[in-house]
């Protein structure tokens, strides 16, 4: 279990959070921000990574980054924040705080090796394009590898 | 030149028309594909990677892994795929312990990162493969009278230390690879603008934001007086074409703006037929496009 000071320390070094001026280049550079005014500003999530971080972990804007990495490319100060909501991400991970949303999409990628899963059929609707198959699955041992890669534990955390 | 093809899980599920153009295209091109059954999904730094850092990072990694045992560089459609395939391979070189740790985790299914692979996009690879000049040279029927608006989407050049391929405010390729097919690229607004497409995956809030977002694109595109959005990436030509769907439906709002992949306005200048690059896929009509070019 990681630590939540040992995660701050972490942040606050390899990632720069410390050296944020606040100056909002994040918040105007971000989509997300533009289209959810009023409910979600990388800015202030990045002071509550250091000020609130247990509340953080449990809310939903820690998921609502988009990683169109902007705020990542402009940051003045060399900040990371893509970075930063990862790590952050990974403690509401270790706490079963996992959205639904993202966890059935991991189940479908750890079921089948796709993020999106191929319906019935698909292989002959793709011949009839003249497109070779891809099955219904990517191989049966390259599935098994990403389970091992992935682990016992994290894919308990995605099936819970 | 030989690529190992990545296809990536929405382009060859959700976006044939796409998968066919590209092949038609490199097919005439004389570029040859390779193909595997064991590439697993890029893994998108919002999901698995979220929950689990490095072992995000080794199951996209594990990718990179079986391009180096081909020996060929490997070739993406997707810009999501491009992106986190570009970042596994920018933060491994650039961090020996991460690579380390990283490898020690491949390791226990026998594979290894070494970091000879080179990752590529379909976009990436014809700049940099024909470049503005190859292009102009192959297009036998130029797009004359086509004003395109370029939609750079994201990852293809953001952020520009891991994509490597244009500069990261203004970037210019697109717009170059679409002049020399004998179209005119517009400016406007929104052209670097994100979509959300391929990043959010937090249901109904990320739904609504992604429409508002496509609904901002649309009307910029809209007022530039394009014919045509010609786009880089899977998700972004989704989410502009389900845009002008839901609009349609719940506001009445009628852009009927075609959306195509570069490689599609490339296809039709090397003078391939649409049904070949499976343009009668779109979601929305190309006839607009095809009459203007005098094609249909």
């Amino acid at each position: 279990m990681v630590e939540t000071k040992d995660l701050l320390a972490r942040l606050l070094d390899e990632k720069k959070l410390s050296y944020c001026q606040d100056c909002g280049s994040c918040t105007g550079s971000c989509p997300m921000a533009k289209a959810l005014p009023g409910k979600y500003n990388p800015r202030r999530l990045l002071q509550r990574v250091s000020h609130d971080l247990p509340e953080l972990l449990k809310s939903e804007e820690l998921w609502l980054c988009a990683w169109c990495y902007r705020c990542t490319e402009r940051c003045p100060q060399g900040v990371q924040p893509t970075e930063i909501f990862l790590l952050t991400r990974n403690l509401a991970s270790e706490g079963g705080m996992i959205p639904e949303n993202p966890k059935a999409i991991m189940r479908e990628i750890m079921r089948s090796g796709r993020s999106v899963s191929v319906p019935d059929g698909f292989d002959e609707w793709r011949e009839g394009y003249g497109l070779p198959p891809i099955g219904a699955t990517i191989s049966q041992k390259a599935i098994e590898e990403q389970r091992k890669i992935f682990g016992e534990e994290y894919l308990r955390r995605i099936e819970a | 030149m030989t690529y190992l093809l990545y296809t990536g899980c929405v382009a060859s599920v959700r976006e044939l028309g796409y998968e066919m153009s590209m092949r038609a295209v490199f097919k005439k091109l004389g570029i040859d594909l390779k193909q595997r059954d064991d590439f697993n999904c890029c893994m998108p730094a919002c999901l698995v990677h979220s929950v689990d850092y490095k072992r995000g990072l080794a199951l996209t990694t594990r990718n990179l892994a079986i391009a180096e045992e081909e020996d060929l560089p490997l070739m993406t459609l997707c810009s999501s795929c491009f992106g986190n395939l570009s970042r596994a391979k920018y933060l491994l070189d650039s961090n020996q312990a991460l690579k380390r740790d990283v490898n020690g985790l491949l390791g226990e299914v026998g594979r290894e990162y070494r970091g000879k692979v080179r990752v590529e996009h379909v976009v990436t690879t014809l700049y940099k493969d024909y470049g503005p000049d190859g292009v102009k040279k192959l297009s036998v029927n130029p797009l004359k009278g086509l004003r395109a608006a370029p939609f750079y989407g994201c990852h293809i050049f953001l952020p520009e230390r891991y994509a490597g391929f244009d500069e990261a405010e203004f970037p210019q390729k697109l717009d170059k690879l679409i002049n020399a097919t004998g179209a005119e690229s517009v400016d406007y607004h929104e052209k670097t603008s994100c979509c959300i497409g391929c990043g959010a995956f937090f249901g109904k809030v990320s739904d609504e934001a992604g429409l508002k977002l496509a609904e901002g694109i649309l009307d910029d595109v809209k007022s530039s007086g394009a014919d045509v959005i010609v786009a880089t990436c899977p998700f972004c030509i989704m989410q502009l074409e389900v845009g002008q769907i839901k609009l349609r439906e719940s506001e009445g709002k009628e852009y009927g703006i075609p959306v195509i992949h570069y490689i599609d306005a490339l296809g039709l200048a090397i003078g391939l037929k649409p049904d070949e690059l499976g343009l009668d896929l779109r979601r929305i009509s190309v006839s607009p496009l095809l009459e203007k070019l005098g094609m249909n």
